[in-house]
């Protein structure tokens, strides 16, 4: 909170980001992430792409974990759901991305709300294995995709990656395409998500994560907003996964195991839990230390020889290193050290 | 305690834009490359060292880094440097799919060789559109058709092809033990693309042959006993069970049913037919049947083997797994030196060019010769069988093909 502003108008009051210091902040951002792709390479490009898909995903994830409390180690089954589901469409019938992605991500929405179902009469950890399940009960389905008449992996035609009839293509290569793509559905989800805790919803949800009884004697459904937190939750992770499947072009099981959705755990939990910002911090920090890690091996290899098969076991080291430093040192994660940070120059000379 | 809080807070602060600045440092340093005729040629290459399939991933890895080096003491290529840019993927598809990207745009590799089958078909699409000869440890069957996948190449019997010539094994043998009827088959396979790659194109020969649906049976990853799943085949009457699984996982299958008593034949399939198995599963490992298309034991085998002796280098006495990244490797070179020999500018058209009209491409022995041509990537279509007889592989038959 920072001093010293009034609010002379309504609109100002209720305005998202009443500070200038904020204001400056969003444009930098902003004009960073215009100018970025112009002077990235593909592979800067990838892996803004991927941060900025597994941040979509890490915002879906921290609605449910973050702000209604509820725990779930199945959001990697989600992000299949939604990619299964925009891939089936695009090879099976041909649908381009534009009308692929809304259907997948409403699709996860509903699948989101049945698995959620169990969180009426379970919490904490017996939640925790019920979300455990639909992990496992959507992974089986599609290993054993004979059943649904799905192969095991899918691969996209180039075609289905068209907006309103215009091919991709037209935008430059792939990766420097999908950029904007990505880019255009984070900012949207970001300005979704960061209002919806302003709504009556959001309050609910944060309600039923402070005290779930107290919530209900003061008149929140607790059944409707755990179902619609898991809905939306899933809207997001199923946002991520047509993503996914569209950029990537063949998806296959692989890629959504127990792994990943502990991996988007980790993300929020060192991002920050119950923080947009802080999912998107967290999304980028879980991608970038690996290739940070092995393109720092690589520089030092000429220094320090054998580096290369010290790696390996460096980066599983550094992963879990990671990890456990952020729980002792910083357990509400990057978020709350970028405030550190502000907090500092705001105060600067006169901390205490 | 708050101005120590602080005080972390800042370093993180300052790790985290060193960082940054260090990743951008090596993005502009990427651009150099190409030209100069002394400037050493680029291979890149991912290995599982440390994930899944890392029992046979790193004497494959091994294989390959040595040849680069053999070839480099032998003069290269012309007099150019062969560079080997590889790095661990802990079979990951999002790490393959890192590495690739990275390789490719920023080191400017020429040619590069993989590892999974689940990390190989992701790759597809980008292989195809950066236009990169690739060959992989990954001997998918939907991976031969350059109709679909132009740059891939597939350097042994693809596994559809080697578990029909395991399955004509078994009829043959099932004959020759002199019982009527027909043989039940089963299959016990890793829970991955991998290990379900062959069986569609695999019980759809045996159901031609009459033999009733073989039953699969995927073993979960990481799994220390095999008895519920080996219960099951049991259950179902499998007299043969193909194995298409890395060594681990397929030595404990073994020895899981020696304890349980059930007697049967057991085929691996590539993967686990090699010396890890025999370490592992010790005398219960006589008498398995394996497709190795790889012979170490030939003229170009000794060659890898010897290098790797006089050089100590550690691949786990896994000879030919070792022989096969060896082979591999040599196989995709062989490419480049052609288009090199001919006096073309070394892109991933001619390369790729090269391989399909170079005609057959001598092994030494380890395979029978290599052909691709523009409508066939699968250089290979025939494989001998092998068999553990006191502790070692011996070939039990000639070259058998599929078709």
């Amino acid at each position: 909170m920072q001093s010293g502003t009034f609010h002379t108008t309504y609109a100002s009051d209720v305005s998202l980001r009443p500070y200038w210091p904020q204001r400056i902040r969003i444009a930098l951002a902003l004009a960073l992430a215009l100018i970025f792709p112009w002077f990235a390479d593909r592979y800067w490009l990838n892996l803004a792409n991927t941060i900025a898909i597994a941040a979509i995903g890490a915002i879906g994830l921290n609605i449910l974990v973050g702000y209604t409390g509820q725990i779930s180690v199945g959001h990697g089954g989600f992000l299949a759901v939604g990619a299964y589901t925009a891939g089936m469409m695009a090879v099976y019938l041909g649908t381009p991305m534009w009308i692929t992605i809304p259907v997948a991500s409403f699709f996860t929405a509903a699948v989101g709300a049945f698995f959620g179902l169990p969180s009426l009469r379970l919490k904490g950890l017996y939640l925790a294995i019920a979300t455990l399940a639909s992990q496992e009960i959507i992974i089986w389905l599609l290993t054993h995709g004979k059943l649904l008449g799905i192969g095991e992996s899918l691969s996209l035609p180039r075609a289905s990656n068209n907006l309103f009839g215009l091919p991709l293509e037209w935008l430059g290569n792939n990766d420097f395409a999908f950029y904007w793509v990505c880019l255009a559905f984070l900012i949207v989800t970001v300005i979704f998500v960061s209002n919806l805790f302003r709504t009556r919803t959001g309050r609910a949800f944060v309600a039923i994560r402070d005290q779930d009884i107290a919530a209900q004697v003061i008149g929140v459904d607790l059944f409707r907003y755990k179902l619609l937190a898991f809905a939306t939750s899933s809207f997001f992770a199923g946002l991520a996964g047509a993503l996914t499947a569209h950029y990537r072009g063949v998806i296959s099981w692989e890629r959504f195991t127990i792994e990943t959705s502990i991996l988007y755990l980790a993300m929020i939990i060192i991002g920050g839990l119950g923080s947009v910002s802080g999912s998107i911090y967290g999304a980028a920090f879980m991608i970038l230390l690996p290739a940070f890690l092995s393109n720092l091996a690589r520089t030092l290899s000429d220094v320090v020889p054998n580096i290369n098969s010290y790696l390996p076991f460096l980066q599983q080291g550094a992963f879990g290193l990671a990890i456990i430093l952020f729980l002792i040192f910083e357990p509400e994660g990057i978020v709350k050290m970028w405030r550190n940070v502000k907090d500092y120059f705001r105060l600067w000379p006169f901390s205490y | 305690m708050r101005k120590r809080r602080r005080t972390f807070g800042w370093l993180i602060a300052l790790a985290l834009f060193a960082t940054l600045l260090a990743a951008c440092g090596g993005g502009a340093g990427g651009g150099a490359g190409g030209g100069a005729s002394s400037e050493p040629i680029k291979v890149g290459a991912i290995f599982d060292l440390t994930g899944a399939t890392a029992d046979v991933g790193t004497p494959y890895s091994r294989g390959q880094t040595a040849f680069i080096e053999w070839k480099n003491e032998q003069g290269g290529i012309n007099g150019r440097r062969l560079q080997l840019i590889s790095e661990d993927y802990a079979y990951q598809v999002p790490r393959a799919e890192e590495l690739y990207t990275r390789f490719v745009t920023q080191d400017k590799v020429l040619v590069f060789s993989g590892w999974g089958t689940g990390d190989t078909e992701a790759l597809r699409p980008k292989i195809t559109e950066d236009k990169i000869p690739f060959i992989s440890a990954s001997y998918s069957a939907t991976l031969a058709n350059p109709a679909e996948t132009p740059y891939n190449f597939l350097v042994a019997p693809t596994y559809s092809d080697q578990l029909i010539i395991a399955m004509k094994w078994a009829i043959d043998d099932w004959k020759a033990k002199g019982n009527s009827g027909l043989p039940k088959f089963g299959y016990l396979i890793n829970d991955s693309p991998f290990g379900r790659s062959p069986l569609a194109d695999g019980t759809a020969f045996a159901t031609s042959q009459g033999i009733e649906t073989p039953l699969e049976v995927p073993s979960p990853r990481g799994a220390t006993d095999l008895t519920p799943q080996l219960t099951q085949l049991r259950d179902y009457g499998a007299n043969y069970i193909f194995l298409q699984n890395v060594s681990s996982p397929a030595a404990l299958a073994i020895k899981n049913a020696k304890s349980l008593g059930y007697d049967v034949q057991f085929v691996c399939l590539n993967w686990c037919a090699n010396e890890i198995l025999i370490n592992q599963a010790g005398a219960d490992a006589e008498g398995v049947v394996g497709t190795v298309p790889f012979n170490h034991e030939s003229e170009g085998g000794k060659i890898a083997l010897d290098y790797a002796r006089q050089k100590n280098i550690d691949y786990g006495g896994a000879d030919s797994t070792f022989v096969q990244g060896w082979t591999a490797m040599s196989i995709l070179v062989a490419g480049i030196e052609k288009v090199v020999a001919d006096g073309k500018p070394l892109t991933g058209e001619n390369i790729k060019a090269a391989l399909e009209t170079m005609g057959p491409i001598d092994t030494k022995g380890v395979t029978p010769p290599v052909q691709f041509s523009a409508t066939d990537h699968a250089g290979l279509k025939a494989l001998k069988l092998f068999r553990v007889e006191n502790g070692r592989w011996v070939p039990i038959t000639d070259f058998i093909s599929a078709r």
